[in-house]
């Protein structure tokens, strides 16, 4: 317990130093964890409270990036998000087993490697565009829609990597089930719901708190990936009143998640010397090489010129919090070893680049000629704030 | 004028306006509750920025609004479209020494302009509808309501020294 303590008092004191500062707060977590844990002074250890905790971290993200979801909206927009999404996907997924399989890792860690490889931090680049005021540029919107592709995909590898065993076919089936019941609920019960979300006592943190560890121990119980019920959990939530549930759920969020982040870092073995540290290193170097090339790709693609290659490349080299959860799930030690250092490298990396992108084009500036930050690459289909 | 309207995922709602002269002012209005506002000059490709809390927006919209605003003098104009256009203004003033000490009963306000004194702001404290027999005092703000008309009767009237 004074373990936890120590660490939490920590993230506070590089909360305060990172958000002084304008620098992205995850990296400094995990490098907290790490100085604190099994790799540095071995100060904290993991025990039963801190796994409950760090388990509550990684549910309650999984859920708000549920919420964040809206079919209709992406139906709508498919056609701006799928090609650059799909270059980011193909790009990055293979580049990153490939490096991690030839370096060694067996082929499920390097698949596993694959997509915390790929999986950008949609926190950092939220927050990149925001504090770097680039939201005007055209490059924005396809970064804000990258990110959305890449939960998909998350979403779609978490429905299906699911550790509970049993049959494939057994598994869909009991997750049509519980989808089915939960939709049902949600639609029947809707008012019900919707009135309880209005009260101003403690009904709807309880509610909101208790649904979806709820959620998680049935899927649990039943056999289906709790990782992926809990994400379309809140994706179902969100058709109710998506802002009043991320209103309720936000101080869990905020507190367990830099738990999950703290005890992630302190349980990383980073002098296990399984994989050589230059090969992890390598990855990380290469990781931001890597979605370089996807941004110059996509930047040609959908905008036509460097410039904007680079702006995305810099707002998305970052991995984060959602590469941390694939090493969490499914990581073995050497695989969260090398995830905890490329989400490091990369964020920090990621932070300084994004900026300085005006000067990284300038130097790229015999490239092409510079292009107005200028509006109107996706024809707006909703319009009006009714359902943000 | 081409406007547009996007939500963005993560980030909160876009507003963009392109004028007639290709300049472009774009507001975001962020999750976090505040406002980004952009302007792009249309011969340039950096454009400005402004971060505004909600109730700074509010004050840049009322001045956009063309409505008057000083520093102790403020007014903002409500019109109903579905009421035959009625439009009513409520405006602030600083009582002078001409009104100071003297009750609304005296003044005539209402009698004599139309104007309808809803508010008085001395000091810290708020004074809401004021009794006839309300005396003024040199710096009270009052807010008042009325047609664009009466308020100018009223400056011309009452508040002049």
């Amino acid at each position: 317990m004074e373990g936890i303590v120590l660490a939490l008092f920590v993230c506070l004191i590089l909360a305060l130093f990172t958000k002084r500062f304008a620098l992205p707060s995850i990296p400094f977590y995990i490098i907290a964890g790490l100085l604190l844990g099994e790799s540095g002074l071995e100060l904290v250890a993991a025990d039963e409270i801190s796994r409950f905790l760090t388990d509550l971290g990684l549910l309650f993200l999984l859920f708000f990036m549920g919420l964040e979801i809206k079919p209709g909206r992406i139906w709508r927009n498919q056609s701006a998000f799928v090609s650059s999404g799909l270059i980011d996907l193909h790009i990055n997924m293979i580049l990153g087993f490939l490096v991690a399989y030839v370096l060694g890792f067996s082929l499920f860690d390097a698949v596993i490697i694959a997509v915390a490889f790929y999986i950008s931090s949609t926190a950092m680049a939220v927050t990149s565009l925001i504090e770097n005021h680039k939201l005007l540029l055209r490059e924005s919107e396809t970064v804000v829609w990258l990110m959305i592709f890449e939960d998909i995909v998350l979403i779609i590898f978490l429905a299906f990597m699911g550790n509970s065993g049993g049959h494939p076919l057994l598994i869909v089936v009991k997750i049509c089930i519980l989808l089915g019941a939960i939709i049902a609920i949600t639609h029947f019960g809707r008012h019900y719901l919707i009135s309880i979300l209005k009260r101003e006592d403690e009904l709807p943190v309880l509610l909101t708190f208790s649904a979806v560890l709820g959620i998680a121990a049935l899927s649990n119980t039943i056999g289906v990936p709790e990782s992926f019920m809990v994400i379309a959990f809140g994706t179902i939530l969100g058709t109710i009143d998506p802002i009043a549930f991320e209103i309720h759920s936000r101080p869990f969020k905020d507190v367990f998640l830099v738990v999950f982040f703290v005890f992630f870092g302190i349980t990383v073995n980073l002098s296990s010397g399984a994989i050589p540290l230059f090969a992890i290193i390598a990855i990380s170097l290469l990781a931001i090489l890597s979605k370089f090339l996807s941004g110059m790709a996509i930047g040609r693609y959908i905008h036509k010129n460097n410039h904007s290659g680079i702006e995305i490349w810099s707002n998305t080299a970052s991995r984060g919090e959602f590469s941390i959860a694939i090493a969490a799930i499914y990581g073995s030690a050497a695989v969260s070893g090398t995830i905890a250092t490329m989400v490091i490298i990369t964020s920090i990396i990621g932070a300084f680049a994004a900026k300085f992108s005006g000067r990284i084009q300038k130097k790229f500036s015999s490239l092409g000629k510079p292009v107005r930050p200028v509006p109107g690459t996706l024809e707006t289909a909703d319009s009006g704030r009714k359902d943000d | 004028m081409a406007l547009r309207s996007i939500n963005l995922p993560g980030i909160g709602t876009k507003y963009e306006l392109e004028t007639e002269k290709k300049d472009v002012v774009a507001v975001f209005f962020l999750k976090n509750g505040n406002i980004q506002m952009y302007t792009l000059p249309h011969d340039s490709s950096d454009p400005g920025v402004a971060e505004l809390t909600s109730a700074e927006a509010r004050r840049l919209g009322t001045i956009l609004t063309g409505a008057i605003m000083e520093a102790d003098r403020e007014s903002v104009e409500i019109a109903f479209s579905a009421l035959s256009d009625l439009r009513i203004s409520i405006h602030t003033y600083t009582i002078g020494k001409r009104m100071a000490n003297k009750s609304l009963e005296e003044l005539q306000i209402r009698a004599r302009t139309g104007v309808t004194i809803i508010a008085v702001s001395r000091g810290e404290k708020n004074v809401i509808n004021p009794p006839p027999s309300f005396v003024f005092h040199e710096g009270d703000t009052l807010v008042a309501i009325g047609e664009t008309d009466q308020l100018k009767t009223f400056e011309r009237e009452i508040m002049v020294d």
